[in-house]
């Protein structure tokens, strides 16, 4: 007799559990988990634990301590046991969930795969320290078990050596996320949405229904919200804005590139989005508001505000040790730029340029390319063969007086260029 | 200055409602298809002017439907095909949607008979216009961009109204209609049954439910603008049912009075022509080209969103084959066998179409009692259940609606 049982959620829905006498007891519902990550020197894998069961005891509902029940294969058939009942009370835990109310059938989150997927069974198994559930099951040998013809085709097709595909994602790599039918709250400490990149989890978002979404986005911290903010499509931002609170949104939009938090509010209701920059913080909303008077299809409207500028007479090295403690987001130091005392642009240096440089050079006397500029009221459509033509990673935006007004990235153009095909 | 605000408020008014305007438009224009045009002409041409009355109960039922879709839609943010497969279980939903693909392959078929007999009036070839047209469709679609054709047709549609061109070039009899929709003169018999289930199962295809439902939720609707949500609703079942008038009262004008017996919608077009003239013919015709190539758009496609939603497979046009692999499969699928079972020399054509529309009315009540249930769960629906009325109609619907299906499944029997 082996000291471990592992068997699927499906099998054990709706079965009869008996006292060790033989005597039927009622017929098991579902199952609590307690998904709470234990504390110790190793990270060990999630495998979250039984504790309690749901069960139909004549006719009433009950809700019982699942310590004293066992689950036991006797001749291939999944038997359960329950020494003695102790009933616990409805209350449930901040980190639990039922198996059957709240994870079968329903969408979930498969980490590694970057996508939705929706739970067709649970594998589970008894171990003397207590019941598990270890894994879910995606794939259509899940399906095919649930409708009951699994066996049958897979008889069939035993002679031809060929098995029904099965998936299973381990606990480790899901997160639940639809508590649409119960009073549940995503966990903000233990979800593992964040090991998400801002991209797939804004791409994943937009697959849910709104409640979701917005219980999603309330779980995360304000820097991840504002990078998945930045990556929705234009209408799951609305959305988006519109269920949250002004003031939180403000503060997500302070947390964005200018241009980018110009970009959200041009597609939002203009009263709504006059609320949020009024909302904000008084730099940021002006940096906001100068983008937003620009109309579409200039270059204005696409530039980024962020940007580091320095004097002539500072040398390489003093740059360098600027640029570390700034820490500037990666798109920002494609280019760094020289403003004269009337903060005219002089210089646009590449961050290669200036690597390479002699350290003890200022900044006027190093080796650079010609000034390369575009003007604020210039049209978009030009940049790319711009950039194109002379490989270009940014490229500085002036306006007629010659003052640097924002920097044109590369991503940018490839957004405008993908948006472009979209439309057309 | 107190007239000038007021005309304010209806342009905004109408803004808004040409904002959201769509969901139960594109539905409604989408439930008038090939089969709908048959089934429309058929009762027509039999039995005159007698049948008008079911679009009444039939408009009433739409409506009360659709609506539970919308409100469901709006408050769950979730599709018809998600709801059912995480409250009903699996066993349920595998049978309803097993049941709506193979339903929705034969409405497939229907819509590439209506392109054949359509263009035949034209003479075009059914072995040239059946193969361009599921190849222009299948690449509209997933090379193209969706969204916009839908707009296409959307607009296309008005051709719709060539119905009433072609009715009142038949010279109806008004006086005669109303009578007859106050006091229809038939005899019951299971010919009769037939043809009433067939209106109702066509007026009413479950696979529209689902697809109000997305359109709904794509469209991002609050409950906020629901007077809004629910005129588009009403213009939408109103044009449906106007549409079915005016091609009962085509036939039944016509082809009724001159005892003329078709079997499919291009007879009915073909019959036009010598007793209300070439042009009423081809605008017949055209009418019937545009139903069936837009529902031949949108059908395979929704079918196949929505049996892989309800299964967990990843689906939208906006993925990648190889990410969506069973999504795409099924789509081209649908498409392939719906326009090779046209091309079938002698295939039982007609059979097909009765066939389909059967399966339509047996999946109708199941697909009406999942959505009911859901509509009146608190869980789910928190204070936006249903109110009595609507349970009243819409309970009763299904009562009638088995109680036909149930006659229409044993009538063989007793034949």
């Amino acid at each position: 007799m082996t000291l471990q049982t592992t068997f699927y959620l499906s099998q054990i829905l709706g079965k009869k559990f008996i006292s060790p006498e033989g005597k039927i007891l009622g017929i098991i519902r579902d199952f609590l988990i307690d998904t709470t990550i234990q504390a110790g020197p190793d990270p060990e894998p999630i495998r979250p634990r039984v504790i309690a069961v749901k069960v139909k005891a004549g006719k009433e509902a009950k809700i019982y301590d699942f310590a004293t029940f066992e689950v036991k294969r006797f001749k291939q058939k999944l038997q359960v046991t329950c020494y003695e009942v102790h009933e616990t009370a409805e209350e449930i835990g901040p980190n639990c969930l039922w198996l059957a109310e709240n994870i079968l059938d329903k969408q979930i989150v498969d980490i590694n795969g970057r996508k939705l997927v929706r739970v067709n069974d649970v594998r589970m198994v008894m171990i003397p320290s207590g019941t598990y559930a270890i894994a879910v099951d995606v794939g259509i040998a899940g399906l095919l078990r649930r409708i009951g013809i699994g066996w049958v085709l897979q008889t069939a097709l035993d002679p031809v050596n060929v098995s029904i595909p099965g998936k299973m994602i381990l606990w480790d790599d899901i997160e639940t996320v639809d508590f649409s039918n119960s009073s549940i709250k995503l966990s903000k400490s233990s979800s593992k949405l964040h090991m998400l990149h801002p991209s797939d989890l804004a791409d994943i978002i937009e697959d849910l229904d709104r409640a979701t979404r917005t219980s999603i986005f309330a779980s995360l911290d304000e820097e991840q919200a504002a990078d998945v903010l930045e990556e929705l499509e234009p209408k799951a931002q609305i959305e988006i804005a519109e269920s949250l609170p002004v003031e939180k949104m403000a503060d997500l939009l302070e947390k964005m590139p200018a241009d980018e938090a110009a970009d959200l509010l041009d597609v939002l209701q203009e009263e709504k989005a006059i609320k949020i920059l009024d909302e904000m913080e008084k730099e940021s909303s002006e940096e906001v508001r100068e983008l937003l008077e620009y109309p579409d299809k200039v270059v204005g409207s696409i530039m980024t505000t962020d940007f580091l500028t320095f004097k002539e007479d500072m040398t390489v090295e003093e740059t360098i040790n600027e640029i570390r403690k700034e820490h500037p987001e990666p798109s920002n130091i494609y280019s760094i730029f020289v403003t004269d005392k009337n903060n005219k642009l002089v210089y646009a240096i590449s961050l290669m340029e200036l690597i390479i440089a002699n350290p003890s050079l200022t900044l006027k006397k190093i080796k650079k390319q010609k000034l390369l500029t575009v003007f604020d009221q210039d049209k978009v459509d030009s940049l790319a063969e711009l950039f194109s033509m002379y490989n270009l990673l940014a490229v500085p935006v002036i306006n007629r007086d010659m003052e640097l007004e924002g920097v044109v990235v590369v991503e940018d153009i490839v957004e405008d260029l993908l948006n472009r095909r979209k439309t057309r | 200055m107190a007239i000038a605000m007021r005309r304010k408020s209806i342009w905004r008014n109408v803004a808004l409602f040409l904002a959201i305007l769509g969901p139960g438009i594109i539905t409604g224009s989408v439930d008038n298809d090939a089969g709908g045009i048959t089934t429309y002409s058929v009762a027509g041409a039999l039995y005159g002017y007698n049948l008008i009355w079911t679009l009444i109960p039939s408009f009433l039922v739409l409506i009360i439907i659709q609506e539970m879709n919308a409100r469901m839609g709006i408050v769950t943010g979730k599709g018809l095909a998600d709801l059912i497969r995480e409250n009903a279980g699996v066993k349920i939903t595998f049978f309803i949607f097993i049941g709506l693909l193979i339903a929705d392959i034969g409405n497939t078929t229907t819509e590439f008979a209506g392109v054949a007999g359509s263009l035949g009036i034209f003479s075009v070839s059914k072995y040239i216009s059946v193969p361009t047209v599921a190849i222009i469709v299948w690449i509209m679609v997933v090379k193209g961009n969706y969204k916009i054709a839908e707009r296409i047709f959307l607009v296309f549609s008005v051709a719709l109204l060539m119905y009433v061109v072609s009715a009142l070039m038949g010279k109806p009899h008004w006086q005669e209609i109303g009578h007859s929709i106050i006091h229809p003169e038939m005899k019951i018999n299971s010919q009769g049954i037939e043809v009433i289930i067939g209106i109702i199962g066509t007026t009413i295809a479950p696979w529209m439910q689902f697809y109000m439902q997305s359109s709904v939720i794509e469209k991002g609707l609050k409950i906020r603008q629901y007077k809004y949500i629910l005129m588009d609703i009403i213009v939408g079942c109103l044009a449906t049912v106007v549409v079915a008038f005016f091609i009962m009262v085509a036939c039944a004008s016509t082809l009724h009075i001159n005892n003329i017996v078709i079997n499919e919608a291009k007879d009915a077009a073909m019959a036009l022509k010598p007793l209300a003239g070439a042009i009423s013919s081809q605008v017949f015709a055209f009418g019937l080209f545009i139903a069936s190539i837009f529902s031949a758009t949108i059908l395979p496609i929704a079918t196949a969103f929505y049996v892989c939603e309800a299964f967990g497979f990843e689906a939208g046009i906006d993925k990648k084959w190889k990410e969506a692999p069973q999504f795409y499969w099924l789509y081209t699928g649908i498409i392939i066998l719906g326009a090779i079972i046209i091309l079938i020399p002698n295939a039982p054509l007609i059979a097909i179409t009765i066939w389909s529309q059967v399966l339509n009315g047996m999946l109708l009540p199941v697909v009406l009692l999942c959505m009911i249930l859901l509509v009146n769960n608190k869980k789910i629906m928190g204070k936006y259940v249903n109110k009595p009325f609507q349970n009243i109609i819409g309970w009763s619907s299904i009562v009638v609606l088995v109680g036909l299906s149930v006659t229409l499944i044993l009538m063989p029997l007793f034949k």
